[in-house]
């Protein structure tokens, strides 16, 4: 066939195809040159900032303009669980932020399990394939029907993704994916490209993360115990400054004799005896995981319950009155030598209250709404000297502990009937 | 240098499902459609060994196979002899396919079911651009009375 010469078809076939190669080459490498460098850029865009919000922008925005991803999204890690969730999407309707991933479900949960990278083309293809095959073994009773498909977030009908584990010397921050519903729409280059965008993004969303959490950790920690509030953070409880709803115990303590005291003292003899009131209450509250509301001079609300659920609320309020009375009864010793007229009256009632974040932005506060409030600073208020007053609800929690005496029904300013209360005298089994 | 081209790598992503075909030790034939073949290197592919059929059987007998892939962007066709080599259970080729057979599986709600028990790595002996096996497409230069 060599007599063909140049004119054979196969020939001119094989000509046209390399040509076809070396164009296709080229442009690969104009592509990969050309993004290197806005890459180049970006990694300085990225690292002044610490927003988080900022830095998924600025990720999100550079995998679709540098690299033309048009469907890209950015799910980070639980700090508790094995659980991805949905932080910032491009290029879907609705967007679906917060959508949860388990570690294990779909490429995306299988990329953050295994730590790796995957690229799949044919999506479609492999869950048309996989059904029909399951499909044979429900018929053949190998495997119980059913089986609910997992919900994920991202296109419908995506048949490509390639998803990159966002990790920091090892440990997964998040998973950057990018979709597309046609097949084969990513290919080698696209994955080294995705990788150099993914490693600046691990380390600059990891920096931003760490800098909201301390942010959010210093507010928490003017609330909340540090053990707390690290608990909070780490998602092992609520956020508390939501607002909820939940049944509490409060209590509510103050000197008797105060005023009168802070009238006729020195303000730097008032602010000594404040301080060493503070300090020993302080303690008693943290040992008894009680949250401390507010102070308001000599006063002081705590409540049982919230933020973290606790046994025997009640049983706790009790006993911290009882161990606050003790304390104080030592330290009236010192304020008596030095002419000082004070003692300590608690009241403590049970109920539900709406708890959360109380203010405006500059200035929040943790607080709790609810008739139980106002009771348990009635009772404070009625409280003679020594006094742990208990409301009928409290003292049902805790009558195999204490011995009470009733002091009711006491008219209570803000309550439409004379309520029923009790003076802890002590805990049984004490003299 | 390999004997597997670049342009074959779109062929091996699943899109188009592929052919292999094998023989017993005693010569019967057998002819198989299959999901995906995976490119390894240049050099090898890896069939994906979930359920023990015929093909796994056979190539462990007779080693000698053939398979087709079509490429879903040229439909473009090749034929690949190849040979059996080895089977691998965990490394970075059995990871990359059982990841992707996870996640596919999790999708469909038969995680931990539909599992890959090994990848099964085979040497690439040649590979042949089936041109006449191409699905037909309009072909406006074929020359008169060529065959």
């Amino acid at each position: 066939m060599t007599a063909e010469g140049a004119d054979s078809p196969g020939l001119r076939e094989q000509i046209a195809r390399n040509q076809q190669t070396i164009d296709r080459l080229n442009r690969d490498l104009e592509r990969k040159s050309d993004q290197v460098r806005i890459i180049q850029q970006i990694s300085s865009e990225i690292t002044s900032t610490l927003d988080l919000d900022q830095v998924l922008e600025i990720v999100l925005r550079a995998t679709e303009r540098v690299l033309g991803f048009q469907h890209s999204m950015i799910l980070l890690k639980d700090l508790a669980e094995d659980t991805l969730r949905l932080f910032a999407s491009r290029g879907y309707d609705p967007t679906g932020v917060g959508a949860e991933v388990a570690f294990g479900e779909g490429v995306i949960g299988v990329v953050a399990e295994r730590k790796r990278m995957m690229r799949v083309g044919s999506l479609g293809a492999g869950i048309a394939y996989i059904t029909s095959i399951r499909a044979r073994l429900e018929a053949a009773g190998e495997v119980a029907p059913a089986g609910a498909a997992a919900k994920l977030p991202g296109l419908p009908k995506a048949q490509s993704q390639l998803a990159l584990p966002l990790l920091v010397k090892d440990r997964l921050v998040g998973v950057l994916a990018v979709e597309s519903p046609k097949p084969n729409a990513f290919d080698e280059l696209d994955e080294i490209l995705l990788r150099i965008v993914g490693n600046q993004a691990a380390t600059a969303i990891d920096n931003a993360r760490t800098y909201q959490m301390v942010e959010k950790l210093s507010r928490l920690k003017r609330f909340f115990s540090p053990q707390l509030a690290e608990l909070i953070l780490t998602g092992g409880a609520d956020d508390p400054l939501k607002t909820h709803r939940r049944e509490v115990t409060v209590a509510f303590l103050d000197l008797r004799g105060f005023t009168a005291f802070a009238e006729t003292s020195e303000p730097e003899e008032v602010m000594g005896v404040l301080r060493e009131y503070h300090a020993d209450m302080g303690k008693l509250i943290l040992e008894h995981e009680g949250t401390l509301e507010r102070f308001t001079g000599d006063g002081m609300m705590i409540f049982f319950n919230d933020p973290v659920p606790v046994p025997n609320p009640a049983e706790r309020a009790v006993r911290m009155a009882l161990a606050m009375r003790d304390r104080v009864a030592a330290l009236l010793g010192r304020w008596r030598k030095r002419g000082y007229e004070l003692d300590l009256g608690v009241g403590i009632a049970q109920g539900y209250a709406t708890i959360g974040a109380i203010g405006f932005e500059g200035r929040w506060d943790y607080g709790a709404i609810g008739t139980v409030t106002n009771l348990a600073a009635r009772l404070c208020g009625e409280a003679k000297p020594g006094q742990i007053l208990i409301a009928l609800r409290v003292a049902g929690e805790v009558e195999d502990l204490i011995e009470a005496e009733e002091v009711g029904p006491l008219a209570l300013k803000g309550l439409a009937k004379p309520v029923p209360a009790f003076n802890v005298v002590r805990l049984k089994g004490r003299v | 240098m390999g004997i597997l081209p670049d342009e074959i790598k779109p062929a091996m992503q699943g899109v188009i499902p592929s052919h292999v075909v094998t023989c017993s030790r005693d010569g019967a034939p057998n002819a198989t459609s299959i999901s995906q073949v995976y490119y390894v290197d240049p050099d090898h592919v890896a069939l994906s060994h979930q359920f023990f059929n015929k093909t796994v059987r056979n190539v462990r007998e007779n080693p000698r196979a053939v398979v087709w892939v079509i490429s879903p962007e040229t439909f473009d066709a090749w034929d690949l002899e190849v040979e059996y080599d080895h089977s691998e259970t965990s490394g970075p080729v059995f990871e990359a396919m059982d990841m992707q057979i996870e996640a596919i599986a999790s999708i469909v709600g038969m995680k931990g079911i539909f599992k890959l028990r090994a990848a099964d790595i085979y040497r690439v002996i040649s590979v042949t651009k089936n041109v006449d096996e191409r699905i037909p497409l309009p072909d406006i230069d074929e020359p008169a009375g060529r065959r």
